[in-house]
């Protein structure tokens, strides 16, 4: 009888509009938007009306109906402007759902950047950030982190900890965990110490990425089936489902049934097999069972379940190379819109259209990039970044 | 005595707003000429063009060979590695495509010259239109003159080049009554590697369209030095040297800004490079441009540099200097001849073309010294003079030599 942990990732990035060349040393009107055609906000409120909307009015319903029902979401700043901006219907369902009292948000990085990974000063910056608009739309104070994708480390752990949260959300990854349950609460290996959750790969991407796999043996996926899988864990273990938001109306279209399959599976874990919902904050209360040393980062992407997808080849690493070594420069001119723009140009996703990768991930990639190749992804980013050291200049 | 031919029937392969690079807008500047000097053409190409032109008639010789035809209708006969075929890759090999893709439209331009009897010369340009061009020469009787814009030695430089394109060019040139060479370049090679006899070839330098330059202010506003590379990002244009070149300034310019312009089968390795090698920053790509953006990048760079390995004309290095940018071509490059003023290198030459570059971004009297004398030359450089002398090589083909 296991505790169960949900969380789900809210985030769009503002994609690069086709910045030409030949503005160069002129303004343009946004790197995000030339022209009327907004196309971050098509695809916003498309993703909207599939999947936001839909999911979040049926998560409302259930904490209605279920008074043991709770969950965390995490919004990232660039998921939170596009909503206000764009579909502000959002925001208010958003904060009836906190308003239950029942649902935790999480704290991350206002850009959805890699900026764990490359400057302190900049995580730290864009975690304030997100915490300040947390506080200013919803009146709550996150106490537990989750990084862009899931990235972690020790050298990230230890930021973290510096910044006074009780723990953080990462993924379980073999190398680093062994054998051990990715069910139970670990601490970080550093000084100050930090209680983890990390994610229930296997029962997550049931629901994240197999659910609609025809090819997959547990095609259709009956909820008595997946509560099943369930009963091998004991009371004292804590299920974490991590997955992306989208996963409901967007990865897996309503079509599919997940909607009425996520229904029936709160529903059916609370009556019929008496099990917990629990929030992180909640969770992390439990001791530690052991120390999670992850000397490198990892992250929840891919196979590989590291940082390949958006740092594995030349045209992403040169690129990371250049944004985050204007930092200071930038951060001394004091420009609002310079410092806005270069922040929005670290959102991962930039990274992730660039990845080369082969093999089945291949088709991940594909699926979320707005580009017919990472190179023409590496090209248009490689302009915007000309312009942008041109306005430095 | 009336022995002037009026009367053209033209075979191209690509035109403009259709064109892959200079062999397109070679034939509209040259057939705009003739036309203005009275002669009558009809001008086949092997795709539904969609559109007319007012000074001559464009017969559409398109065939039936599915997607590709349309959607890449000039592209293919300079691509220089093995084209991907999505849709027939399995039926048929690239090779046996190009060929068949020639053969159709040979029979298409026979077709069409059978209903347009009434030209006096046959006038093809490059190997895809050669073949028609020979049959239609015999089957009307008329006097055939084949022009070479470029060869398969030009575009392969490597020498491993296709032999059916070989052999059709082969063909072609033996069985032309008269031979144009863009250059005194394409000449001596035509007459080293395909055995033309020397006084059957006239070389007739390519013109370029006067233009009004734009006083608007241009967006393309950047301060930092900018060298430009334009054309296709193949082994032929030596875009790898251009990569190095910008290395070299780079390190005694470090703010200069490298732009290649064009689409290409060297795109992909030319990027990763670049990331490679930590110029992300200093050399962009633009992608393939035309009309406008083509206009502000040649009007912008402060140099404009063709280190192409070998290039029978390079048309666009005249561009360039009609808009007042200083050029460096390649010694193994025509167009030199018709702008000896240009600075010139062999195309593995690194160490001059950055000598030359760095001048030339920061001695502003030597910058504007090219730029005057390139512009003299430019306005020499006209398609009515080609036209004068094409209608010259005509009237000496109708006349039997």
């Amino acid at each position: 009888m296991p505790q169960i942990c949900l969380y789900f990732e809210l985030h769009q990035p503002l994609r690069l509009a086709p910045v030409p060349l030949t503005t160069i040393g002129s303004e343009v009107p946004s790197y995000f938007r030339l022209t009327e055609r907004d196309d971050n906000k098509v695809i916003f409120s498309k993703v909207a009306k599939k999947s936001y909307y839909p999911m979040l009015r049926l998560l409302r319903e259930l904490l209605a109906t279920e008074p043991k029902f709770t969950f965390a979401l995490s919004l990232s700043g660039v998921f939170l402007d596009q909503a206000q901006a764009y579909e502000p219907e959002l925001i208010v369902l958003l904060q009836s759902l906190v308003k239950t009292g029942r649902v935790e948000l999480l704290s991350e990085t206002y850009y959805h950047s890699l900026a764990s990974l490359y400057s302190n000063t900049e995580f730290a910056a864009q975690i304030a950030q997100h915490k300040k608009m947390l506080k200013k739309l919803f009146g709550v104070v996150p106490t537990v982190f989750r990084n862009t994708e899931l990235i972690y480390s020790n050298a990230i752990a230890e930021q973290v900890a510096k910044l006074k949260y009780i723990g953080m959300l990462t993924e379980a990854v073999p190398r680093y965990l062994g054998d051990r349950p990715p069910t139970q609460v670990y601490q970080s290996a550093t000084k100050s110490q930090l209680h983890l959750l990390l994610k229930q790969a296997q029962l997550s991407d049931d629901i994240a990425f197999r659910f609609s796999d025809r090819s997959w043996k547990w095609f259709p996926l009956s909820v008595r089936q997946y509560l099943e899988w369930f009963k091998s864990y004991g009371p004292s273990e804590c299920v974490n489902l991590f997955m992306d938001f989208e996963t409901f109306g967007e990865h897996q279209w309503e079509e599919t049934g997940i909607f009425e399959f996520f229904t029936a599976f709160v529903s059916d874990a609370i009556h019929n097999e008496q099990y917990v919902f629990v929030t992180p904050s909640t969770a992390l209360q439990t001791k530690s069972a052991g120390v999670y040393d992850v000397p490198k980062p990892i992250s929840w992407a891919d196979v590989d379940r590291d940082l390949t997808a958006w740092t594995g080849n030349a045209l992403q690493q040169d690129t990371l190379r250049i944004i985050y070594s204007l930092e200071e420069k930038i951060i001394a001119t004091k420009n609002a819109a310079l410092l806005a723009d270069w922040r929005f140009l670290q959102t991962s996703d930039h990274f992730y259209y660039m990845c080369t990768k082969w093999s089945a991930d291949g088709d991940v990639h594909a699926y979320f990039s707005p580009y017919d190749s990472p190179f023409e992804a590496y090209r248009q980013y490689a302009v915007v970044l000309a312009h942008l050291l041109e306005r430095l200049e | 005595m009336q022995a002037s031919p009026t009367g053209v029937f033209m075979v191209g392969w690509e035109y403009p707003p259709h064109n892959s690079g200079g062999l397109g807008v070679a034939c509209q500047g040259l057939t705009q000429a003739l036309a203005e000097q009275n002669t009558q053409i009809y001008f086949t190409l092997p795709y539904k063009t969609g559109f007319s032109a007012s000074h001559m008639e464009i017969l559409d010789c398109g065939a039936d060979l599915g997607v590709l035809s349309i959607a890449h209708p000039p592209f293919l006969a300079y691509q220089t590695t093995p084209i991907s075929l999505p849709e027939m890759s399995s039926k048929i090999s690239p090779q046996s495509y190009l060929e068949e893709q020639v053969a159709q439209y040979t029979q298409k331009v026979v077709d069409q010259a059978l209903l347009h009897r009434n030209s006096d010369v046959i006038h093809a340009h490059d190997w895809m239109a050669f073949p028609a061009a020979t049959k239609v020469a015999e089957k009307l009787k008329k006097p055939f003159v084949a022009q070479v814009h470029s060869t398969e030695y030009d575009r392969i430089p490597s020498g491993n080049g296709s032999n059916f394109i070989q052999q059709t060019e082969y063909e072609g040139l033996q069985a032309a009554t008269r031979v144009i060479a863009v250059s005194y370049y394409t000449k001596e090679l035509l007459i080293a590697k395909y055995g033309v006899p020397r006084d059957k070839i006239s070389v007739v330098h390519n013109g370029i369209v006067p233009v009004q330059l734009s006083t608007a202010q241009s967006p393309f506003a950047t301060k930092r030095p900018v060298v430009t590379f334009m054309g296709r990002l193949t082994m032929q244009k030596g875009t790898e040297f251009f990569l190095q070149l910008a290395q070299r300034v780079l390190m005694q310019i470090p703010n200069a800004l490298f732009i290649l312009a064009g689409d290409g089968d060297l795109y992909h390795e030319l990027l990763w490079r670049v990331a490679d090698q930590q110029l992300t920053a200093s050399v962009l790509f633009s992608g393939f441009v035309r009309d406008k953006q083509r206009e502000l990048l040649l009007d912008r760079s402060d140099v404009f540099v063709m280190p192409s390995v070998s290039e029978p004309f390079g048309l666009v290095a005249l561009e360039a200097a009609q808009r007042n940018t200083p050029v460096i071509v390649s010694k193994q490059s025509g167009v030199y001849e018709a702008m000896p003023s240009a600075l010139v290198a062999d195309f593995w030459d690194i160490d001059l073309m950055t000598q030359q570059v760095v001048q030339l971004l920061t001695d502003t009297q030597t910058h504007q010294t090219q730029v005057v004398a390139q512009q003299s030359e430019v306005s020499r450089a006209t398609w009515s003079r080609a036209a004068d002398q094409v209608r010259r090589v005509y009237r000496t083909a109708f006349l039997g030599k």
